[in-house]
Order: structure tokens, then sequence, then C-alpha cells
């Protein structure tokens, strides 16, 4: 089999490159963040007029507020009540897992096409 | 201003300078040397040798 | 210091110019244990947030049988395919060029992001440590987070083995400080202030209920994310074949008592909505543990401990993810400019400067949790492709064609539950953080499609080749 000969990149091309892949990779973290997506949002659920009691906390979990700098019920509300959002939809778990098992049999097929070639090369043909 | 400010300049300085070293040795080595000789490291050769130094040096049972 | 580095020179053998093999078992074992440590010092108490104190426990348990088949399978191929690339490398010969590409990304990401976490780390700790001592006002953290990236980037420019020695150092201490703060606050020896059954009592048992414990998966993995980082000194191994085993799953030993430990440590101090909350709350944990404790002793320990754990796991993070991204270069996956090594340090040196400023980006304009799970998806997808490469790889190569340094035992079953834990944790990171697995995920489709399309035309097919292998079965 002919032996593959890869064309020569110029410096320009070589730049070019780089930059596409850094645009895309600080793209794929900051897009979700500026589009405020950014699922981690945890809530505070508010409640009226906190108490220890009312928020839950017993004496010896209120002690250890207290040594870790929060005084009354108030200062810690915030960090008390705050949830995360477990509900989600069946559809949007079963988009996920299609593209994520999508992802790894795209590559999968891609990288076999590309590893045949390889291996011809390399060893020889049949 | 208290210490910890002239610690705050501090570490910008340091900062500048550790990355002065890395720039200045950078350029250094991209003139001095050719870029062929620079990229010549390949995957495996050392591999290949030690490879070959045993199937060389054994009796040849291996 | 650059002297010795030099040394040992085995390219005596024409003008090829590689990296050095200079490092021993010790060296493996500090380079795995110092990039995760620091995961008992900062990260994994998100866990305790997405699904209570127990949960997270139960997820630093199933995360350690997780990786543990992640040490076994990467020993297996790993003492067989000994190169710089670690995983790269493996997915390249196994699997085919744009797995390799694709799992290249995911380890210069992972150890990237995981750098510019702890990068924010040790800024968090100097800001808390300057309101100790009575600094007004706040600090403005960014030089100190600059600096640490900037030291030990240069730190690994000046060569591999005075780095690797200074992780060994860094991280023996920060694990001798987990032990000290457990021996000091447990009923064993010290005054035995837990408080596990009041703090984890009531709505705190599981506050989120059964599926707070699938959540807590996600987080529970950063109590060992990096060890697979081990393969990367592949090159740089004296005799990877017996190091690279022992190294790695030593190291996992180490991180399941380090991280059990730490788990008992914290929750029995703090009640779970401040433990959890590693934002707003306890940033660096087991440094929260020590102030708590009361002892200034401890305070200086685990405040020396958390910010050696941080330089270490920096360290080890720019030392794998330049060798992968050098290793890419090398072979045209990417530019080639990038496959240059240092003629007097023998380090990949353009890799190293290219990713300083990478670093920085993120450390400077991310928030942790964002940063953290973005270097956790990126590992998760790693460890989805250790399996398929597993299987794969004893299918091309039964154990009688080549010889295998180690031998990982129970084929197929630790490649099974490895993929079984992934799917769980894949379902974990989607609870909460759906957006970032979508964009994450939608950033590999794009690259690969880039790559097979575009880059791939540069790469020399049949040289990719470099292991002494015979030709696989079936091809």
């Amino acid at each position: 089999m002919a032996r593959y000969v890869p064309p020569v990149q110029s410096k320009l091309g070589q730049i070019i490159d780089v930059i596409v892949l850094v645009v895309l990779s600080v793209g794929a973290l900051f897009v979700p963040l500026w589009l405020g997506l950014a699922g981690s949002a945890k809530l505070p659920v508010p409640v009226e007029n906190p108490t220890w009691e009312s928020l839950g906390q017993n004496p010896v979990m209120v002690q250890q507020w207290n040594k870790l700098g929060f005084p009354d019920a108030a200062s810690a509300h915030d960090m008390i009540t705050a949830r995360y959002d477990y509900s989600f939809s069946w559809v949007s778990l079963a988009v996920m897992v299609i593209v994520i098992v999508g992802y790894f049999v795209m590559m999968i097929r891609f990288s076999d096409i590309e590893y045949r070639e390889v291996i011809a090369e390399k060893f020889g043909e049949k | 201003m208290d210490t910890w400010n002239y610690i705050e300049y501090g570490a910008w300085g340091l900062s500048a300078l550790f990355g002065l070293l890395i720039l200045i040795d950078w350029i250094k080595i991209d003139t001095t040397y050719s870029e062929e000789m620079l990229t010549s490291s390949r995957e495996g050769v050392l591999e290949a040798m030690t490879e070959k130094h045993r199937l060389e040096g054994s009796d040849g049972t291996l | 210091m650059a002297h010795s580095d030099t040394d040992v020179d085995h390219t005596a053998h024409g003008q090829s110019m590689g990296l050095l093999r200079v490092l021993g078992p010790a060296h493996v074992w500090a380079l795995g244990v110092g990039i995760v440590l620091v995961g008992e010092y900062m990260g994994w108490n998100f866990a305790v947030g997405k699904g209570g104190a127990y949960a997270a426990l139960i997820a630093c348990w199933f995360a350690g049988i997780l990786y543990s088949c992640v040490a076994m399978i990467d020993s297996e191929v790993t003492s067989t395919v000994a190169a710089a690339g670690g995983q790269y490398t493996q997915a390249k010969h196994i699997i085919g060029p744009l797995m390799a590409f694709n799992v290249g990304l995911y380890l210069v990401f992972a150890y990237t992001m995981l750098e510019a976490g702890n990068a924010i780390t040790l800024g968090f700790l100097v800001d808390t440590v300057a309101g100790m001592t009575g600094h007004e006002g706040g600090l403005d953290q960014r030089p100190f987070i600059v600096l640490a990236i900037m030291f030990l980037a240069w730190l690994n420019y000046r060569g591999v083995l005075a780095t690797l020695t200074f992780n060994l150092v860094i991280t023996a201490i920060a694990f001798v400080a987990i032990i000290t703060i457990f021996l000091a606050t447990s009923p064993l020896l010290g005054a035995g202030e837990m408080l596990h059954k009041d703090l984890m009592s009531g709505q705190a048992s599981l506050p989120y209920g059964w599926l707070g414990i699938l959540a807590a998966m996600h987080f529970g993995l950063w109590y060992y994310l990096g060890i697979e980082g081990t393969t990367q000194a592949a090159e740089e191994v004296r005799s990877p074949a017996r190091s690279l085993p022992f190294g790695t799953l030593a190291g996992i030993m180490t991180l399941l008592i380090a991280a059990t430990l730490t788990w008992y440590v914290c929750s029995g101090l703090m009640p779970w909505e401040y433990l959890g909350d590693g934002v707003n709350g306890a940033v660096a944990p087991l440094f929260s543990a020590a102030q708590i404790s009361g002892s200034s002793a401890l305070v200086w320990l685990l405040g020396i401990g958390t910010l050696f754990a941080t330089l270490a796991s920096a360290n080890g993070c720019i030392n794998d993810a330049s060798r992968a991204w050098f290793s890419m270069g090398r072979d045209h996956y990417l530019p080639a400019w990038f496959g240059a090594v240092h003629p007097v340090y023998r380090t990949p040196y353009r890799a190293i400067i290219f990713l300083v400023p990478i670093a920085l980006i993120f450390a400077l304009g991310a928030p942790l949790d964002q940063v953290i799970t973005f270097s956790i998806l990126s590992g998760l997808l790693g460890y989805t492709f250790m399996p398929i490469n597993m299987i794969m790889f004893r299918k091309k190569w039964p154990l009688d064609t080549i010889k295998r340094g180690y031998e990982h035992p129970l084929h197929p079953l630790p490649a099974i539950s490895l993929m079984a834990l992934c799917s769980v944790t894949y379902f974990a990171v989607f609870l909460g953080y759906g957006t970032q697995l979508i964009a994450m995920i939608g950033f590999y489709i794009v690259v690969s499609l880039w790559f097979h399309f575009w880059r791939y035309r540069f790469v020399k097919r049949a040289d990719q080749f470099t292991m002494p292998w015979p030709r696989p079965r079936g091809y």
C-alpha cells in the first residue's frame, strides 16, 4: 500500500489551529456561565423569622455553627436552607443519554476507520 | 498599608520574575537550536532500543 | 539542580532528543498521590452538599471501587505501553487516532482545570491566613494565584526529577497532616471531639433521600481524581513495567485511607450545610476542621498541609497536562511546534509554556465548583474510555501475544464494574449540572469532527504505531 505523505502545515495554519482549539475550549466552560445556564444554582428556601429550631438544628449543631462564626440563625439561614433542585424531566435525561452514547459511538466508528489505515500501512495489507 | 499589602506586591513581582525567566530561556533556546533538533523526539524510540538490546543480549530464547 | 537532571543521558544513541529516564517507583507514587491528595483538602465536600454526609461517605467508597478498577486496568495496559502520553498513547495503539485525540484532550483539560482549582484554593488560603493575622478589608487573591502557577511552571520547565522530588516531599507532609488531625481529634488518642451522632441526625442524615447518594457520586470522584496520571511519567521512569503498577496501586491504597479519614474528621465537626458549601462555607474543609478544633498547632499544620497539597497537585497537573499536549504535538495531532523537547532540561517546554495562560484564564475567571466540574467531566469521559480500551486490548492482543508487566485479575469484571459506575456518575452530574455536561460533550463532538475532517490530514499514518507489538487480531 502506498505510504500516505501528509502535507506540511504552514506556520499560519498551525497558529490558526491552536486558536480554534483555545476558543472552543474556553467557550465550552464560559458559555454556560455567561448564559446563566450553569445549573449548579443552589437556591435558599426562605424561612420567615428563622430560629435554630425552625431550621432543624439541634443544640450540638448550633454549638458548631457558633464555632464557625455564625452567632445566630439568621446569619446561617441562607447556607442551611440552600437546596439543589433535583427534579428533572425524563426527556432531558433521554437527550443526555443519546448525546453521550452517540458521541462515543461516533468516535469509535471514526477511530476504527482511521485505525485500519494505520494498521494496513504499518503491517502491510493482508 | 500593612505587611500583607507588601506581600501582595511581592507576589506580583515574583510572578513576573518567574515568567521572565521562562520567557528569556525560551527565546534563547529557540534561537540557538534548530527546529529539527528540538522536535526530534520520537515516541517509542527508547522502547524500541531496549527491546532490541534484550533481543541481542539474550541467548536467542526471547 | 539542572545539572543533576542532565547527568543521566540516555539519548547517546543517535541524534534524537528525548525525555530523561530518571524516576523511580516513589516518584510515581508522589506524582499520583500528589495530584490527588488535594482532593481531600478541598472539593470532595461538594459531595456532602449534593447528598449529605452519609451520601458523601458512600460515594467515597463507591468511587474507591471505581478507581481500583481504573488503577488495575491502567496498570496492565501501561506496563506494556510505556510512553509519555499515558492513556493517549494507549488509545492510539488500541482504539484509533480520533479516540486518542479525544483522550489527549480529556487529560489536558482534566489536569489544567484541576490546576486552576488548586490555584483558587491557594488564593483562598492565603486570604484566610491574612484575615487570621489581623489584615483588614480582605486580600487581593490574584497575585497568589498567578504566582503559584508561574512558580510551578518554572519548576516544571527546569526538569522532571527536581519537580517530582519536590512533590514527593510536600505530598508526604500533606499526608502526615491528615493522619495527625485524625489522631488528634479522634477518641483513639485525642480528646474525642467527634460529634457524628448529633450532626448527622434528623434532617441531616439524608437531606435529599436516596437520590442524594447518587448525586453525591459526582464529587465523590474528586477524592481520587488524577491517580491515573501516573502513566504520564512512563517515558521518564527507569523501569516502567515494574514501577508504574507498583506506584499506582500503592497510590490508590494511600488515597482510600486518606479519603476515609478526611470524611470522618470533617463530618464529625461541621454541620453538613456548611461542610457541603465549598464556595461560601468550607472551601478548605480540613483547614476549617482544624480551626474548629481550637488547637493552633493543628491550624498551622493543616494550613501548611493544604498549601502543600495544592502545590503538589498543581505541580503534577502541569507535568501531566504538558506531557499529553507534547505527545499530541509530536504526532502532529496538534501543531508540530509543541512536540519540542528542551535540549538542556529535557522537558516538553513549549507545551508547558502554552498551558500557563490557559490555566490562568480559568483560575482567575471561573468559580471553583465549575472548574472542578469541568475537570471531573473530562476525567469521567476518560474513565469511560478505559473499559472500552481494556476489552479491545485483550481482544486484539490476547495474553499470549504480548508480555505484560502486570496482568489484572478477573477480566472483564473490573471493566464492566467501571462502566457501570461511570454511568451512575454521568447521572449524578446530570443532577444539578446537566448544562455543563451537555456543553462539555458538545465541545468534544465539535473538536472530534474538526479532527477527523481537517486536522488528521497532517498526521503520518503508520508512524503513529510505535510499540514493538505484533499485528492486532482481526485487522
